[in-house]
């Protein structure tokens, strides 16, 4: 019994103690952030960019062309991921020209010795 | 031929034990979750070649003046190369995450509650106070610290202790998802985290491993060798001027260090005094005490999500531990299942670092409290 008394005192004091002292390293991690100039992650389109439209065109805004680049972007991940043949680099035929999962293939048909777990 | 020099012949056969055959089994395990699961393989394996080595028949590796007992004498016994391995975790451990998100600090200390918990339950299994206190450091899911206060309280569980603490370790990504699942919703899992979006300053960086040891050595004066270890090795990495130290304590010191530890530790696992009852206990033992934990910090979480109007995801919670950075993986992996594109690894990094520092907090006090009543 005394044992277990022993038991309840440590574990109410350790983790009273430990939630304690981080609890004041966060106090003071605050406190050292509050000190720092704000700084900031820069924003992916830098203000002060101007971007004209074309002759006889509305103008565009920033974060419309902001939202365009990004689709065009991951229409672009989209179909070099579906390996389309839009995507190519290499002329067909040559050696280098193979989709993902052809290029997979052969790589593993090239090798000498294969690993149990793959 | 005398008979005298056949028995030496077969010395080796016939000093063979049913102790020594399941160590080798115990061993082969070993192996084969560092070999073929990648579990941990760089402890594991000293780990488990140390255990062989020692449960040779008549092995000369262990005993006076064997080359596993000198190791072990030279730094498991005097603390020393769980304090030199905390300087190379210090040196490849980035605190960026949790210095942009202080609050994460909190949820590494939700994340040691396993360990006062076991201890309970261990002084209810009747081991004694120092033993229970050993048992449950391995809650802190960090061998170092484990090494460190059980060598302190109870030697004679070393080895036992430090194979759970390990292995659990390497085992955070098939014991943690089901205790994620099982208390989060999936609504809570899918909560997207904001990032903090603030840059850390270099003086930041290179304060808070000095502030950190200043703090943690001043109030708890028993967490200072391993707490100032591991912000010395910080120091070294922030400090961007000493790249040859940062580069060495990061690889050649803790890669020798490992080696050594590994292969010391294994040197405890013999056959006869390791194959007990208490030995399953202390398996046991650990994975509740691991369980404790994540469970803990989850409900910590979720504790915060309910302060923050539901912007804060509870599985955060479970990387308030010290396996860096697997539980941070095992988070951003679990949430990913549910929602492609949520991304809280950042946050689950500064939790987990969170964790490190308050495993070693957590591993002073303990020692401050059982060490200091005279456990």
């Amino acid at each position: 019994m005394d044992d277990l008394a022993f038991g309840v005192q440590v574990s109410a004091l350790g983790l009273g103690l430990v939630f304690g002292l981080l609890a004041f390293l966060w106090l003071l991690l605050t406190l050292a952030s509050r000190l720092e100039p704000r700084q900031r992650v820069a924003e992916v389109a830098p203000a002060g960019i101007e971007i004209r439209a074309a002759d006889g065109e509305a103008e565009i805004e920033p974060t419309l062309v902001a939202a365009i680049a990004v689709a065009v972007s991951q229409h672009v991940e989209l179909r070099r991921r579906q390996a389309a043949p839009a995507m190519r680099t290499y002329w067909p035929g040559s050696l280098m020209f193979a989709s993902r999962w052809v290029a997979a293939g052969r790589m593993r048909q090239s090798q000498s010795w294969r690993r149990r777990r793959s | 031929m005398s008979p005298g020099a056949i028995d030496q012949l077969l010395a080796g056969i016939t000093g063979l034990t049913w102790q020594s055959i399941v160590m080798f089994a115990v061993a082969g395990v070993l192996l084969y979750l560092a070999i073929a699961r990648d579990y941990e393989p760089l402890l594991l394996v000293p780990i488990a070649s140390g255990a062989i080595l020692a449960n040779l028949p008549l092995s000369p590796v262990v005993g006076e003046d064997g080359l596993l007992s000198i190791l072990y004498a030279a730094g498991v016994e005097n603390e020393l190369f769980p304090v030199l391995i905390f300087i190379g975790i210090g040196a490849m451990t980035d605190f960026g995450p949790l210095l942009e998100n202080p609050r994460l600090v909190l949820l590494g200390a939700a994340g040691q509650f396993g360990i006062f918990g076991v201890l309970l339950v261990a002084l209810l299994l009747g081991f004694t106070r120092a033993e229970s206190a050993s048992i449950g450091v391995i809650g802190a899911i960090d061998g170092p610290t484990s090494i460190y206060v059980s060598g302190q309280l109870a030697p004679h569980l070393l080895g036992p202790i430090t194979v759970a603490a390990y292995s659990y370790m390497a085992l955070v990504p098939v014991i943690l998802p089901p205790i994620m699942r099982a208390l989060t919703s999936q609504s809570e899992r899918r909560i997207r985290m904001q990032p903090a979006g603030r840059v850390v300053s270099r003086r930041t960086r290179i304060l808070f491993p000095i502030g950190t040891t200043l703090l943690v050595g001043t109030l708890v004066p028993f967490a200072t060798p391993l707490v100032g270890s591991l912000m010395l090795g910080n120091l070294l990495r922030e400090s961007q001027v000493v790249q040859r130290l940062t580069g060495a304590a990061s690889n050649e010191l803790a890669n020798v260090v490992t080696l050594f530890l590994g292969l010391a530790i294994g040197s405890t696992m013999i056959g006869t005094s390791f194959l007990a009852a208490s030995t399953l206990a202390i398996l046991a033992l650990g994975i509740l005490a691991f369980g404790l934990d994540a469970a803990a910090g989850i409900v910590f979480a979720k504790l915060l999500n309910r302060a923050s109007g539901g912007t804060f995801n509870p599985l955060i919670g479970a990387a308030g531990i010290s396996a860096f950075p697997m539980a941070a993986r095992v988070v951003q992996r679990v949430a990913q299942t549910e929602d492609f594109e949520n991304f809280p690894l950042m946050h689950a990094m500064g939790a987990n670092a969170a964790g490190q520092v308050a495993s070693t907090v957590a591993g002073g006090v303990l020692l401050a409290l059982v060490a200091g009543a005279g456990g």
